[in-house]
């Protein structure tokens, strides 16, 4: 579905990323995991178009992605921010909604797993780090791109809330639509990853389903914190 | 784009707007300027009018610059120290929420987004005008006259100014990292231009054609009822570079460099543009009392000069007869003649200590004649221009000169309204709002 070739990202004359490639595949959950600092959110960043690369090429279907293109392929959801801190929760969530004209079933299919209900009417300048992730995952699962960005989706839910969100992104992939996630726990990514990719210090270390992975390490059975030890 | 989701874009905007504090310290603010401004405008026209003052002054008076300009001129006080602030925090406050990346990921251009967050902030401009329209009201309930031209022409100028300030705040907020860097440039800019100002009083050349387009030399003609079609059309495509500059720095995906170039690209454009915009010489005379203008028989003479006129000035910058000169012929000379070349020639600011021979004079050339006068009265400029050229100078006696409106009114109710009706209506709206839909400003 997408190709990334060659993604280099330099800041001055730090090297973030150094000739990075990896493939998503389409309807799959692809985990990119790495430690802290090790490019995922560059990566992602990089890719939606946020900033600007060094070299490095994107291929969608085949083809080369355009900036039009892109905004209509992906859509990216970043952490940590706080979009339109004054507005309400149902505000924002309906603004996306309505945006790009989904079914108002999408919103309520979402309101459940993710507990939107009770933080509908609170500003989200108000809002927990748990909550607020909750939100920006709803934004993003309301757009209408076929291939979903999002950075440390996990970060700031408890274990019930991970499960749920897990078991939400699972289901988005039945919709035909593919999610590329960067994840630092990599217990989460083993769970939900179809397929992952293994980023430190800039550099793709490898690329591969939990087996493949475990081939490329010498590791038969080996958890993803041990093949990452491993190949690091 | 869909115009449904450019619909959507301007609510969030407009919602943006009324979560915004700087909007609402907008909207009070101004309601105290405008009432001080408005109740000693009208307090110094009754006394201009015979409320004690000399039975003379009367004649001559008019509204416009005894009651409007003032009042209004709160405004121009608005445009740059507050109105900035509010555009400043439209774009700060995504850029520092991270709002931004989501915003460049939504259906339609920047280009879209941008023009989305210009007409909310021309709403938001003109909701702040009604203070201004309320004391426009209340002077025509005193008996006080209004000439619709003049006031309509002085509205657009402010107008003018909001966009210009609009387009300042959100490129300087495009261009710094925070809201208090933004603040910082646009305040800069704004005294630049005011330096330029003093710079280029009487100067001539190129640097008063530039400083005759910084926001208070432009208001000014406007204020004297002065319709320069330049002046609208240079305003308007500065606010809109100023514009594109913001969409230009916006792109965050774009590179340092990509964006310096296109910055490049645009300035050079825009100085193209704005020079031949200011090159456009068609005025109008929109004054009651025609104060930008000569008589009419003065204007048909002058259609007879078709030789160019240098006048070569021999007065300082501030010399009040240099400042006669400027207001009561110059600056109708320009608009009556087309080939008019001035040069100022005094070589101190003041004049006070000058020792030059020929200080005071002011030289004109027409034709290869020659002609030295030290007056600065209108009429006797134009006796010697006919005298150069061979016009003869026309029987001015049937004129009728403007009467002028005098008025010895009290603002009745006006300290009522601008200090305590308009605050309680701003504090009101603003917690009503914030209770209804939810909002905090900040």
């Amino acid at each position: 579905m997408l190709t990334v070739e060659g993604l280099t990202k330099k800041f001055g004359s730090r090297s973030v990323l150094a000739d990075v490639s990896f493939t998503v595949g389409a309807g799959e959950v692809l985990g990119l995991i790495g430690p802290n600092g090790a490019g995922k959110t560059t990566v992602l960043e990089c890719l939606a178009g946020l900033l600007p690369t060094n070299s490095g090429t994107f291929k969608y279907h085949g083809n080369p992605l355009s900036a039009r293109g892109r905004k209509e392929t992906l859509f990216y959801v970043p952490d940590g921010i706080l979009p339109w801190a004054q507005q309400t929760v149902k505000w924002l969530l309906t603004f996306f909604e309505r945006l790009y004209s989904q079914a108002p079933e999408k919103l309520a299919a979402l309101a459940g797993p993710l507990r939107l209900e009770e933080i509908a009417r609170s500003r989200v300048a108000t809002l927990s780090k748990g909550e607020r992730k909750r939100v920006l995952l709803a934004v993003g699962l309301l757009t209408s791109q076929p291939l979903l960005l999002l950075d440390e989706p996990f970060d700031g839910l408890d274990l019930r809330q991970t499960r749920d969100v897990m078991t939400l992104l699972r289901s988005e992939t039945t919709t035909g639509r593919t999610l590329f996630v960067s994840i630092h726990q990599l217990n989460d990514a083993a769970k939900v990853c179809d397929r992952l990719v293994l980023l430190n210090a800039g550099k793709r270390v490898a690329e591969g389903t939990l087996a493949e992975l475990q081939a490329q390490a010498n590791l038969k059975d080996g958890g993803l914190e041990e093949i990452f030890l491993a190949l690091t | 784009m869909r115009s449904h989701s450019f619909l959507r874009l301007l609510v969030k905007e407009f919602r943006e707007l009324l979560a915004s504090r700087a909007f609402w310290l907008l909207l009070l603010f101004v309601g105290f300027l405008v009432g001080h401004s408005f109740i000693t405008a009208v307090g110094l026209y009754a006394e201009m009018s015979g409320n004690g003052g000399p039975a003379a002054l009367p004649q001559g008076l008019s509204p416009l610059d005894g009651v409007l300009v003032p009042t209004w001129g709160a405004y121009d006080l608005a445009a740059t120290l507050l109105f900035p602030f509010v555009a400043i925090r439209m774009v700060s406050s995504e850029k520092e929420s991270g709002a931004l990346k989501l915003l460049l990921q939504l259906p339609g251009t920047l280009g879209s987004k941008l023009a989305a967050k210009g007409l909310v902030l021309l709403f938001a401009w003109l909701v702040a005008w009604l203070p201004g329209i309320v004391a426009v009201v209340l002077w025509h309930s005193y008996g006080g006259h209004t000439y619709a031209p003049e006031t309509v022409n002085l509205l657009l100028g402010h107008l003018l100014r909001g966009l210009l300030s609009a387009g300042l705040g959100v490129a300087a907020a495009a261009l710094a990292d925070g809201a208090a860097s933004a603040a910082i440039i646009t305040l800069a800019f704004t005294v630049g231009t005011w330096a330029l100002d003093f710079v280029a009083a009487g100067r001539g050349g190129f640097v008063q054609q530039l400083a005759s387009y910084t926001p208070t030399a432009a208001l000014r003609s406007f204020e004297q009822g002065l319709l320069r079609f330049s002046v609208v059309i240079v305003i308007v495509l500065v606010s809109c570079a100023a514009f594109v500059l913001a969409g230009i720095w916006l792109n965050i995906g774009r590179t340092i460099k990509f964006r310096l170039a296109a910055t490049l690209v645009l300035v050079i454009v825009t100085a193209g543009v704005v020079w031949v915009g200011a090159n456009v010489r068609a005025s109008r005379d929109l004054s009651e009392n025609r104060r930008n203008s000569f008589s009419a028989v003065d204007e048909a003479a002058l259609r007879g000069v078709n030789q160019p006129l240098k006048i070569t000035i021999f007065l300082s910058p501030e010399d009040p007869r240099l400042t006669d000169f400027e207001q009561n012929v110059l600056r109708k000379l320009r608009r009556s003649l087309d080939k008019l070349d001035v040069e100022y020639a005094a070589s101190s600011r003041t004049g006070l200590f000058d020792s030059e021979e020929h200080y005071g004079e002011i030289l004109y050339e027409l034709g290869g004649q020659k002609i030295v006068e030290r007056s600065t009265i209108e009429e006797v400029v134009l006796d010697q221009i006919y005298t150069l050229s061979g016009v003869t100078s026309p029987d001015r006696s049937g004129e009728e000169g403007f009467p002028g409106y005098p008025l010895a009114a009290q603002p009745k109710h006006a300290a009522a309204i601008f200090y305590l009706f308009w605050p309680l209506v701003v504090i009101i709206t603003w917690w009503l709002l914030r209770a209804t839909k939810g909002t905090k400003s900040t």
